[in-house]
């Protein structure tokens, strides 16, 4: 089955295209780590940006459109020496390729898919023939055949993408310390909260954010997060959780998953001193660069909009919606449900 | 052929916008040429969707770093707003304290159609009668304190223009944009009252009715350019199956996905957007510009791929935000003698930048409310800005005061200003902040969310030929154009200005804290020269550098805002204002930029 392709105006092309790609300049001037200095993507802005991943409405059912993303892949041919282009990915089956049409005699080669909403996949661009990665998309992934190609995810995505199973349970511990719900009324809370979320009101309401092992979902935002938009992260998070776990594991037989809080509140404080004890400063010289860090994803995570991949189901909102009552009414003091679209929200015409 | 239009205009913005609605309504051919992209309100897509979002993460987006060399602060964080310029590709560079040169986002108002109308709080002021008149206002005075060199009686300018010349415009401006707000106890003259009436105040701001009035403050609803009711001018609509829809506390620095803020595109661009004698090229930057003798000949912009292509206009109005237009009148110059000869004879073009004295007072207050129902600011006053009571301070000036109801409504925003009021310094109090965490954090959250309010002053700052843009030496944008360069300080008698007004402030939450005893702690009071930073800070109140005067010994423009050298370039935004007003500036901006659209008429 091939996804569905959807109308785009040029003028969104245009518009999520000139900002980030025009230039005379071509110097490295967008490399924080997560690039080599020849690749390409050094040169242009927010290169994670691509393929466009939006908002899908068939204008009609707000609500079943929620289900999908419209996702727009642009080839930029700056030079106009390319007839052709299509792409070819695990949207459709045997990687159909599916043309991009150039946009009103322009530079930009575009196409944009219908594609539902927590879907990790691999595409490659057919370039008048031959076979090319995404020249501005950084996302690549090596499949088990050896081969490299380009890779996208949609919004809500759970499927684990930067950490390993170890950094994911240990990372969880680290957040919880940051968060303020492994409190005694956050615990409580989020118990109450995910157990009212009747299956048919999950499915119903927040189809695509159910609770995940770690509390909110902060671990999989920062997953999501070091995938794309802070790629150049994602060296600082694997070279921390291994000093920390090896630290960690030295203290304590125990698994992480089973350590006592205490030990939590030890290292967080030593990171916070920037002093650990056991840190190898040669693998990493400033542990408390790395705490605050994760002190700034840990709470934009648990906050953010859901669809980020943290906030999961909007706990952290409701959290904060229960805990905050008028005293002389009853009624909440944080009433996020009225501004933001259906069906995680009730705002009657916003459509997110 | 080249093509040709009647009217160029670059920007489209508070100061383009007016006079493109002005000459298209006229049967004029007019182009706009916008460097930023066109987002549509939902009710312009006809799938229902905005590029726009209720997003926190739309205000302050992902973590990128500064790499230019050749600034001190290479390697520092910044999250800007997805529709502002990118730092690294169009940075603007300004001397630092310690006498270095530093990267900064301060001084972007937001690239996009409607400009920095699409993001800003909305507070639409009129400026008071007495803001047009410093110069002779101060000329004879011996009681002005803290002006060790007399700069302020030597440098002060009256406008060449009055409050009665510009008052029919904001009239105009206040029915056209679409504005709520209140008439009364405001201290300028109206001819009208085209005012929305305007949604309930937040109940937190119970605390600064009570302050004001202890204080016998004479206060009236904030003027705020979102529309509370259906408006015909533009033909919006505001939805009746939500109480008060607008309020959502995404309002400072976010664009609004229903269109109920009035910016430019909604308000005065899509009432002409189909006709035949207007086009928008979005995306498209304007890079210079070229003269035959006193006339613009030509206006060279690149499209969205980044190809250069030329037009041509009989009259070109620049008005790409005051450092941005004065930028390209001094890259055109440095292209051309002749140019340079008849832009900037006196060595005036680029001086006397302006921003705002800004500063004010936040606290905590006894209670707590759900501020994310908030639009900007509830309530204003006047009080400070009389010259009764310049007077009685031994001021210059004096400045409007409102209190701010939307700041750290939401979590997000709450953490990441949290100790840190720019985008220059967002998050880094808050992740220093290492205490916070656990039972510490919930702390944090029971005792801040939904509890603060701050009080805020916005007042004008002394101009200063040495307050100046420039064109940086070294440091070039992703189009290899030299950046702009701001160099400005603050007089000595701005810094006891800013710090007589935060102490008014100060004093309104500490009589509203606790119903008029005036003894409510107030932690915060403090203006905009404290901060590290402060020679950067510009509040995106981005005003002269090509003032308008009298003659072209004094300034850049006559007084409708043509260039003295030229016979058909005209600057309509911020850049003309010789001083700085005692409010925020867009509603002053718009309101000139309709005066000088019905003056081009007459010529065109």
């Amino acid at each position: 089955m091939k996804p569905i392709s959807v109308k785009k105006e040029s003028q969104y092309v245009f518009n999520h295209c000139a900002k980030y790609l025009a230039r005379d300049n071509s110097d490295i001037r967008h490399n924080f780590g997560q690039f080599t200095d020849n690749d390409p993507a050094a040169r242009i802005c927010e290169s994670w940006r691509f393929p466009i991943i939006d908002s899908y409405s068939d204008g009609i059912d707000f609500e079943t459109s929620y289900a999908f993303n419209t996702v727009t892949f642009i080839y930029p041919d700056f030079d106009r020496s390319v007839e052709n282009v299509a792409v070819i990915g695990s949207f459709a089956n045997l990687y159909e390729p599916m043309s991009l049409t150039r946009v009103e005699n322009s530079c930009y080669f575009a196409l944009s898919l219908l594609i539902p909403k927590g879907q990790v996949h691999t595409y490659q661009f057919l370039v008048d023939g031959v076979l090319k990665l995404d020249p501005i998309n950084p996302q690549t992934v090596t499949l088990d055949n050896g081969k490299t190609w380009s890779r996208f995810f949609t919004e809500f995505c759970t499927v684990p993408l930067s950490f390993e199973r170890w950094e994911m349970v240990l990372l969880d511990r680290l957040t919880d310390h940051i968060l303020p719900f492994h409190t005694e009324s956050g615990e409580n809370f989020l118990d109450r909260y995910y157990e009212n979320l009747d299956r048919a009101a999950k499915n119903a309401q927040f189809a695509h954010a159910y609770r995940l092992d770690q509390s909110v979902g902060v671990v999989n935002f920062i997953d999501k997060l070091l995938a794309r938009s802070e790629r150049h992260f994602l060296d600082d998070y694997h070279t921390c959780l291994d000093l920390t776990n090896s630290i960690l594991r030295g203290r304590s037989v125990a698994e992480i998953a089973a350590m006592p809080k205490a030990m939590f509140v030890d290292i967080y404080a030593e990171m916070a001193s920037g002093s650990v004890n056991g840190w190898d400063y040669t693998r990493y010289s400033n542990p408390r660069f790395f705490l605050q860090l994760l002190r700034r994803h840990t709470f934009t995570g648990a906050f953010a909009h859901p669809k980020y991949g943290g906030n999961s189901a909007a706990s952290a909102w409701a959290f904060l919606e229960e805990r905050y009552k008028s005293k002389v009414t009853g009624e909440t003091l944080f009433d996020w449900g009225r501004v933001i679209e259906k069906p995680l929200g009730f705002a009657p015409n916003y459509h997110g | 052929m080249e093509e040709e239009f009647d009217v160029i205009i670059v920007g489209s913005g508070a100061g383009g916008a007016p006079v493109a609605h002005t000459l298209v309504n006229a049967g004029k051919t007019v182009l706009i040429l916008e460097k930023g992209p066109l987002f549509l309100p939902q009710y312009q897509d006809d799938k229902g969707l905005s590029d726009f979002k209720r997003d926190e993460l739309f205000a302050t987006g992902s973590e990128k770093r500064i790499t230019l060399s050749g600034v001190s602060n290479q390697g520092s964080s910044y999250y800007s707003s997805h529709v502002e310029p990118d730092l690294n590709d169009e940075p603007h560079i300004y001397q630092s304290a310690d006498g270095t040169d530093k990267a900064t986002l301060e001084g972007y108002t937001a690239q996009v159609v409607g400009g920095g109308t699409q993001l800003y709080g909305a507070v639409s002021l009129r400026f008071t009668e007495t803001d047009f008149r410093l110069g002779s206002f101060n000329r004879d005075r011996t009681d002005i304190l803290n002006d060790p060199n007399d700069d302020i009686r030597r440098e002060a300018p009256d406008w060449p223009i009055g409050y009665n010349d510009l008052e029919p415009y904001y009239t105009k401006t206040e029915k056209l944009i679409g504005i709520n707000g209140t008439r009364a106890n405001q201290k300028k003259f109206f001819s009208a009252d085209n005012y929305q009436t305007p949604y309930s105040p937040n109940p937190i701001s119970r605390y600064v009715e009570v302050g004001m009035d202890a204080l016998s403050l004479p206060r009236y609803r904030t003027p705020l350019a979102v529309i509370t009711q259906d408006h015909a001018p533009s033909g919006r609509k505001v939805e009746t199956d939500l109480s008060e829809p607008a309020k959502t506390g995404l309002v400072n620095r976010y664009g609004d996905p229903m269109g109920y803020k009035s910016n430019t595109w909604v308000a005065l661009l899509s009432p002409i957007k189909d006709k035949d004698n207007f086009e928008i090229r979005c995306n498209c930057v304007v890079t210079h510009i070229e003269n035959q003798a006193s006339r613009i000949s030509r206006v060279f912009y690149r499209d969205p791929c980044g190809d250069q292509k030329t037009v041509r206009g009989k009259i070109v109005v620049i008005a790409c935000s005051a450092i941005e237009s004065v930028r390209l009148l001094m890259l055109a110059a440095r292209e051309n003698a002749d140019f340079a000869a008849r832009i900037n004879p006196n060595d005036l073009l680029g001086r006397y930048f302006l921003t705002h004295c800004f500063g004010g007072a936040e606290t905590e207050m006894p209670d707590r409310f759900d501020k994310s129902v908030s639009l900007d600011s509830d309530w204003a006053t006047d009080a400070f800005a009389t010259e009764e009571f310049i007077r009685s301070k031994g001021l210059w000036a004096g400045g409007a005061v409102y209190n701010n109801t939307s700041d750290q409504a939401l979590p997000i925003s709450l953490a990441r200003t949290h100790g840190s009021q720019d985008i220059d310094t967002i998050w880094e109090a808050f992740v220093a902040d290492t205490a916070k965490t656990g039972s510490e954090l919930l702390a944090f959250l029971d005792r801040d969310f939904g509890t603060r309010l701050s009080v805020s002053f916005m007042a004008n700052q002394v101009p200063l030929r040495t307050n100046r843009i420039e064109l940086h030496p070294t440091v070039v944008d992703k189009w290899n154009r030299p950046s702009a360069y701001i160099i400005k300080d603050w007089h000595p008698h701005d810094i006891y200005l800013m710090d007589t007004l935060a102490e008014q402030c100060k004093n309104i939450l500490a009589f509203g804290g606790d119903n008029g005893i005036g003894n409510y702690p107030v932690e915060g009071f403090g203006a905009v020269y404290m901060a590290s930073n402060a020679r950067a800070r510009i509040a995106n109140h981005i005003l002269g550098g090509a003032r308008f005067g009298f003659s072209p010994d004094d300034s850049v423009l006559d007084v409708n805002c043509r260039a003295w050298g030229f016979d058909n370039l005209y600057l309509t935004d911020g850049s003309f204002m010789p001083t700085s007003g005692s409010a925020n500036p867009t509603h002053t901006i718009q309101a000139n930029a309709f005066r000088v659209a019905d003056k081009i008429l007459e010529v065109i």
